[in-house]
This record gives C-alpha cells, sequence and structure tokens, in this order.
C-alpha cells in the first residue's frame, strides 16, 4: 500500500516536472472568431481567410490596398477570357517541395468541389487551366469576368502532391503552404500556436511566434486584454470603445471599414415602395447621424452609397439625402399616404455591429413620420436563408466586395431575380428596375478599365439618387487595441485581415 | 433488481430515439446549412447542386432513416463545417468538459454539503443566517453573470487567476489534461467556481433541511445520551440518512453540467462540448448537433439509472421489485 502511494506521487511530481512551461510567444493575439478548418478552400469568410493567408499564397496578393504579385511575378490579360500567369520561381512550400504549375492546376481545379470548397462560384467560371511548362499557365474564364484577377489573392495555392495523399480530414487540420508561417498546433476551440517560416519567398517575418487565442465573448476578450494576457485585440465592441480609449495601458487603433451597412426595399407594384416618393420619404426621415452618435457611439460613418473608397465604381460625388421628416411628411402625403402605411422591417442581431440596435432606431424614425414598423429580428442562421428565398421585402443587410468590384456586387444584389442567369441571388427584396438591369450588362462587356469604372460610377449615381434602390445608412468602423508597452507596429487592413508578416514590433 | 435495470434501458432506448426524432423536427425550422455549405457567393443553382450533393433535397424521413442507420454502425457522418467525422471531434473536447464538470461537482458537493451540516447545527446564529442570505444570491445570480463578475474580480482587478482558456495541458494517450500543470490548474477555478455555485447552494439548502429533519429524531437522542463523540453523531448517523435525496441531485445535476455546460464554456473560452456545441448550432452543422444531443441524452440516461442503483445499495428499504 505504502509503496503504491510513493510510486503514485513519483509518477504526478515528475509528469508536474515534465509538463514545461510553453514559453509566450512574440505576439499573442485575441480574435473574435475561431477558424473553422484549415483547409484553404474551406470557407470563404473573411474570419477563416484571415488566418488561412499566413499559411498560404495565392497568385495575388492585396498589400496597401493595391493587388502585388505573390505566387504569380506578373500576368496577362491578352483577350476577354484569357489570362496569362508567370509563376515565381524558386518556391517551396512547408514540407520541402517545389511549387510549380501543377499545383496552381491542381488548386483551381479542387474549387469545383463542394464537399472541401466554398468556392464552386470561382471553379465554375473557369472553362479551362494549360500548363504551357512548369511556371507558366493560362486560365480561361467561360465569360468576360473584368474582375477575375481581383479575386485571386482570396484563392490560395495547395501542394497538389501532399494534398491528393492525405484524407480530407488531415487536409483540413494541418495545412501546407508556402506562407510565412507554419502552424505549430491547433488545439480546437483554444489556441493555433503559428511560427515563422525561414525559407519564406518574400524573406522571414519579423516576428517570429504568433500564438492566436480565439474569444468569441466579448467582455472575456477585453478582459484578457486589460490583465496582459493578450498583446493584441481585434473586433472591439463598440460598447466597450469608451473603456478601451480611457485605460492608459492600451491603445487603440481605429479606421473606417469596408462594410456598408444598408436598407434593401423592394418596389413590387401595389406596394407603397414601388412609388419614388415614398422611398425618398423614408431615406429622408432617417437621422444617421444620430444613429452614428448615439447607436454607433461615433464608430461608424455615414455613407451615400455602397461600394467602399477602393471599390471600382465607388464615386466621390454622391451625397446623402439631407435628413428631414418635414420633407418626408410631404412627399408622402403627394404619394396619397398622407396617414403612413405599414411594414416590416427584418434584421439580423448577431451579424453586425449593432444591427438589432439600429432597426430599432430605424423604426422609430419611420414611425415619426406615420409609418408603423413591425421589427422581424433573428439571428443570422435563420435570417440570411430566409432573405436568400426571398421572404422579407424590407431588411437590414450589410455588404463589402471580396473583389473590390461594384459591378460583381451588384450583379448579386440588385439586378432582377433571374435564378438560371445567376443574377440577384442576394437581392432578397426583389427589387427589379429594367434601366438597372440593362446599365449593370452593358457594363459586364466593356474591355477598357476607365470606360467600365465611368459607367460603374454613373451606375451608382442612378441607383442610389433617382431610383433610391437601397436605403444606404454607414460604413462600420474596424476597431483595434493594443497593449502600449509592446510597441507593435500595426496598420489594420481595409479587409480586416490579420497578416502577421506585415506586423512588427 | 437486474429486471429493473433491464426495464430501464429499454426505456432509456426510446428516449434516445425520440430525442433524434425532436432533433430532425426542429432542424427543419433551424437554419439551412446550405448556407454555411455553399459560401457567400454561390448562386441559387450552385446552392442547389450543393444541395443535392449532401443529400438535403431528400425528404426528412429518408434523411432521417439514413441517419439512423448510419448511427446503428457508430457512423455519426462528417460535420458541415470541417469535414472531419463528428464522433472524433465532440470526443476530442470530452476531456475538457469532464474535468470542468468535475471539478465543479466536486466543489459543490463538498462544499455544499459541508456548509449544509454547519448551518443545520446551529440554524438560528448570526454566521449561518448569513450563510443562508447568502445563498439566496447563489441560485438566483445567472451563470453568465456570476462568470464575467468573477473574471472582473480575479483577472482584471486582482490579476491573479486567468481569464480564459486551459493553460499548459499535458496530453495523456488521447486525453489532454488541465490538472497535472500548476497552469492548468489556475484555468480551472474559475469556470469550475462559476459552474459550482449554483449547485453548491442547492445541495447546501437541501442539506441543512435534511440535517434539521434528521437531527430532530429518537435515535440521534439516544446517540447523544450515550455519549457518542460529536462528529460520530453528526456523520455517521445523522448525515448518512440525508444522503439518498442529495445523491439523487448530485447524480442529476453531474449529468446536466456535463452536457450543457455551454453559457461557461462559452464565456471562458473553455474548449469543451458546450463551446462546440454553440458553434454547431450558429453554423447549422446539423450532424454534430444531432450527433451531441443524442450522446448528451445518452451519457444523463447512465447516470439517472447508476444514482437508481446506488440507491439501493445505499438503503436496503429502498429495492425495486
Amino acid at each position: 500500500m505504502k509503496k503504491t502511494m510513493l510510486t503514485l506521487v513519483m509518477v504526478l511530481f515528475l509528469s508536474f516536472m515534465a509538463a514545461t512551461a510553453m514559453a509566450a510567444a512574440d505576439l499573442v493575439v485575441a480574435v473574435d472568431t475561431p477558424p473553422r478548418t484549415m483547409n484553404p478552400h474551406g470557407s470563404d469568410a473573411d474570419s477563416n481567410l484571415s488566418i488561412m493567408t499566413n499559411f498560404f499564397d495565392g497568385l495575388l496578393q492585396l498589400t496597401d490596398g493595391k493587388f502585388m504579385p505573390a505566387l504569380a511575378e506578373r500576368y496577362e490579360h491578352p483577350d476577354t477570357l484569357t489570362w496569362k500567369f508567370y509563376l515565381r520561381k524558386g518556391v517551396t512550400f512547408h514540407n520541402g517541395n517545389t511549387f510549380d504549375a501543377q499545383d496552381v492546376k491542381y488548386s483551381f481545379e479542387r474549387l469545383n468541389d463542394p464537399e472541401v470548397s466554398e468556392f464552386t462560384n470561382t471553379g465554375k467560371s473557369i472553362a479551362s487551366i494549360e500548363v504551357i511548362d512548369d511556371y507558366t499557365v493560362i486560365i480561361k474564364t467561360k465569360e468576360h469576368i473584368p474582375w477575375f484577377a481581383n479575386n485571386l489573392h482570396q484563392i490560395f495555392i495547395m501542394d497538389k502532391e501532399s494534398t491528393e495523399s492525405r484524407d480530407v480530414g488531415d487536409v483540413g487540420q494541418k495545412p501546407i503552404g508556402t506562407g510565412a508561417y507554419k502552424l505549430v498546433e491547433w488545439v480546437k476551440g483554444s489556441y493555433l500556436r503559428l511560427e515563422a517560416n525561414e525559407n519564406y519567398w518574400e524573406g522571414a517575418p519579423p516576428i517570429k511566434t504568433v500564438e492566436i487565442n480565439p474569444i468569441t465573448e466579448s467582455s472575456t476578450r477585453f478582459a484578457a486584454l486589460v490583465s496582459g494576457k493578450v498583446d493584441m485585440v481585434s473586433g472591439v465592441p463598440v460598447e466597450l470603445f469608451d473603456k478601451v480609449t480611457a485605460n492608459p495601458k492600451l491603445e487603440v487603433v481605429n479606421r473606417p471599414a469596408r462594410r456598408a451597412i444598408f436598407l434593401s426595399l423592394g418596389n413590387a407594384s401595389g406596394t407603397p415602395a414601388a412609388d419614388i416618393r415614398v422611398r425618398k420619404a423614408m431615406y429622408m426621415a432617417i437621422d444617421e447621424d444620430e444613429i452614428v452618435a448615439k447607436v454607433m457611439r461615433g464608430q461608424a460613418t455615414p455613407t451615400a452609397q455602397l461600394p467602399d473608397e477602393a471599390t471600382i465604381g465607388y464615386n466621390p460625388d454622391l451625397k446623402r439625402y439631407p435628413f428631414d421628416p418635414a420633407a418626408a411628411k410631404q412627399l408622402l402625403k403627394e404619394a396619397g399616404f398622407e396617414n403612413g402605411f405599414e411594414i416590416t422591417l427584418a434584421a439580423p442581431n448577431d451579424r453586425y455591429v449593432q444591427d438589432k440596435q439600429i432597426a430599432e432606431a430605424v423604426a422609430k424614425y419611420l414611425a415619426k413620420v406615420g409609418i408603423k414598423v413591425t421589427l422581424d429580428v433573428k439571428p443570422k442562421s435563420v435570417f440570411f436563408p430566409e432573405v436568400g428565398e426571398g421572404k422579407h421585402a424590407f431588411y437590414l443587410i450589410g455588404w463589402l466586395d471580396g473583389a473590390f468590384d461594384m459591378g460583381r456586387t451588384y450583379f448579386n444584389l440588385i439586378h432582377t431575380y433571374d435564378k438560371d442567369r445567376g443574377y440577384g441571388t442576394w437581392n432578397g427584396a426583389r427589387y427589379s428596375d429594367p434601366d438597372i438591369d440593362k446599365a449593370l450588362e452593358a457594363t459586364a462587356d466593356m474591355v477598357d478599365q476607365d470606360t467600365r469604372a465611368k459607367a460603374l460610377q454613373d451606375l451608382n449615381r442612378m441607383t442610389m439618387m433617382d431610383k433610391i434602390a437601397w436605403i444606404p445608412l454607414h460604413y462600420q468602423q474596424d476597431i483595434y487595441a493594443l497593449q502600449k508597452d509592446k510597441k507593435i507596429r500595426f496598420n489594420p487592413r481595409a479587409d480586416m485581415w490579420m497578416v502577421y508578416k506585415e506586423i512588427s514590433k | 433488481m437486474v429486471t429493473f435495470v433491464f426495464r430501464r434501458l429499454i426505456q432509456g432506448a426510446f428516449v434516445l430515439l425520440g430525442v433524434t426524432l425532436i432533433c430532425f423536427i426542429i432542424f427543419r425550422y433551424m437554419g439551412d446549412p446550405v448556407q454555411t455549405l455553399a459560401g457567400q457567393y454561390a448562386t441559387t443553382a450552385e446552392r442547389e447542386m450543393i444541395r443535392q450533393t449532401f443529400g438535403l433535397d431528400q425528404p426528412a424521413y429518408i434523411q432521417y432513416g439514413r441517419f439512423l442507420a448510419n448511427a446503428a454502425q457508430g457512423n455519426f457522418g462528417l460535420s458541415y463545417v470541417s469535414r472531419v467525422p463528428v464522433l472524433g471531434l465532440i470526443v476530442e473536447r470530452f476531456p475538457a468538459t469532464f474535468e470542468l464538470a468535475f471539478l465543479a461537482v466536486c466543489m459543490a458537493f463538498v462544499i455544499g454539503l459541508g456548509l449544509g451540516v454547519i448551518v443545520s447545527l446551529r440554524p438560528y446564529a448570526l454566521r449561518n443566517r448569513l450563510i443562508m442570505a447568502g445563498s439566496l444570491a447563489g441560485i438566483s445570480i445567472p451563470t453568465f453573470l456570476i462568470g464575467i463578475l468573477l473574471i472582473m474580480v480575479f483577472a482584471v482587478w486582482l490579476e491573479i487567476l486567468p481569464p480564459f482558456g486551459r493553460g499548459d495541458t499535458v496530453t495523456i494517450g488521447f486525453w489532454r489534461t488541465g490538472l497535472l500543470t500548476l497552469d492548468g490548474i489556475r484555468h480551472l477555478i474559475l469556470p469550475a467556481t462559476t459552474l459550482a455555485l449554483y449547485q453548491l447552494t442547492v445541495l447546501m439548502r437541501l442539506t441543512r433541511a435534511g440535517m434539521r429533519e434528521v437531527l430532530a429524531e429518537e435515535y440521534i437522542k439516544t446517540a447523544w445520551a450515550k455519549g457518542l463523540p460529536p462528529l460520530k453523531v453528526i456523520f455517521k448517523h445523522a448525515l448518512r440518512n440525508v444522503m439518498i435525496p442529495v445523491i439523487t441531485m448530485t447524480g442529476l445535476q453531474f449529468g446536466e453540467i456535463l452536457a450543457f455546460s455551454i453559457v461557461t464554456e462559452t464565456i471562458f473560452q473553455w474548449p469543451g462540448m458546450g463551446n462546440l456545441l454553440l458553434t454547431s448550432i450558429y453554423e447549422s452543422d446539423q450532424p454534430v448537433i444531432a450527433t451531441y444531443i443524442m450522446l448528451a441524452a445518452l451519457m444523463i440516461l447512465t447516470i439517472n439509472i447508476l444514482v437508481d442503483i446506488l440507491y439501493a445499495l445505499l438503503n436496503p428499504k429502498i429495492r425495486y421489485d
């Protein structure tokens, strides 16, 4: 009995000693969304891509708002359907395999398989991939897609041999890419540990070890920062903004987000919203400045359009219609709705910053001009499928286009719903205007980038000011907080990705 | 005794079947997994194709039948989100939740029982009255508030305990444990306390009530009269007779905590099964949800049967025939 007790104590003691405390990483980050999978094609959500971009590279990369060469040193666009890429030589994957054109062909073909890829949309748009030699690839698309190259920073290149030889589960847990960091450990639900890839083709990154802690609960994330357990936090909620700025140990880094929040309003004939005066009245009834000040606590920028500054089609001359409830009432009277009307506003309550509160504020403003709004707020897992099925004629939603192209956004969001041609998938309110459709389809055939950009800007003006297809609200703000004394040099990206090779101390 | 256990097992099987049926009915209204699987830019046509690939366009009873047939063979399918077998995904998280639940139940049992006994001996003393008043707080304050308050006091103001995660863990075989490192134990304290508080107060009040009743019994008076040492009277003679309701509660609580410590795990970012369940609900990851709820039902049923057996062993007067 005594002997077994002694051995037990010895075993425990030795295990105590054996469990050496892990050294703290150079940079410890807390993010708000955990990664779903280490398969780079498995999720097209920015939260996942933000982590994948550290392990993998695409043919191009987005640096300082410009598309720069990554695994492709340069590319040509000889005709509307053809894209020719000249690949970088001397790049190796984390497992030592050489990167060449076969890996590019394999990666793009893999996009078509819905079991492993959420980029089937991109995969289906490609007609053929031709390997000219080890470092030259020609991709032909089925139709003219002007934004094709702009999407390539999100399509990551995988190693053909190791991906084919492993099963789906292993590919989803151990990433093998060409990226600046290698995965050391991923404890699901807990943390990821990254270490620098010393053989990275762009040069080894300055920060050698990174620890990513996904903490979904915002108050716990804040506590982790304040107690010094993490060095940096992304996604600071607006309610905690004042606390963070007031804390002398912390530093806040802020930038206007790319995501615009707006109201989608259908124009089915017979409904009040089919009348342009009613739409304008609803627009002018909402006090966006007050929403920004009170609901968003100053952490938002009012907008008159959907695309952000960096997107093709952004029109700097557009201004919001002014807040004028008296004029709104007058317009309603002219349209024959002196006593207002009833409408239901749907919104998610767990997707955008203060989404539910914004919807409540909008309902109040509309009530003041006589429009009775019934709120229908629900979780995103129920809200988005319903929008996709066209169940709501008036709803709050946000959008940013990953390819920085307003044309692509408009085809998805405002073109008349056409299931066969794949248009208007996200036109949940089923808004339809033949003038907008015609102008939009005309831009798809334009080859000259400047003509197309100008045409998109004109379309933007027509849609937002003449037709009032949507009621725009604001751009969200991306808020990050850092420990001052760690002296981290961090420039937040427009796409909210955390690219650790760009951060230094 | 044997027939009793056998009958309980058959009943358990029916309960499991009913649970999966309810799950499937709820999935119809809960959210569309195609949303999660197809990505933001998929067209309607592509979504239809994905729906067909995953068999989600089949009528509900066919999907249900397929799920049952596979489950009977131990194949619970692949998670929609991470494309790995669901059973492995859940089992991987089990050690974390088990350690948390075990520590919480131990704390609740020992402290709850101890306080209950102390308070029952002199119920009108000031200190004991204060403890009882405090227990009202333990019952009424919701778990997430307790968790956040503890984080605020111990992690932010005093900075002596960590606010999230499991800390350094040691992996023995497939079991990842936090009990063998000081850091791991420190990380366990706050979440376990949060989980334990409610159970602790319930057990305390239960013990106090039971002890009050038993201490008035004749045989206790006899024991005092015989001059037995106080500890023997209280623990060997009195407490034993209070144990039945206490053990029932503890058993039920353990099953419940094990299966549904969702809120605490979310607040402390504890990588356990509850956390997995919540994420899966947000992502409409139906295979994980259905399998998890089945496993939770199985665990609770098993624990209940064990508690019933323990009854019979504890008190010979209670036998089921």
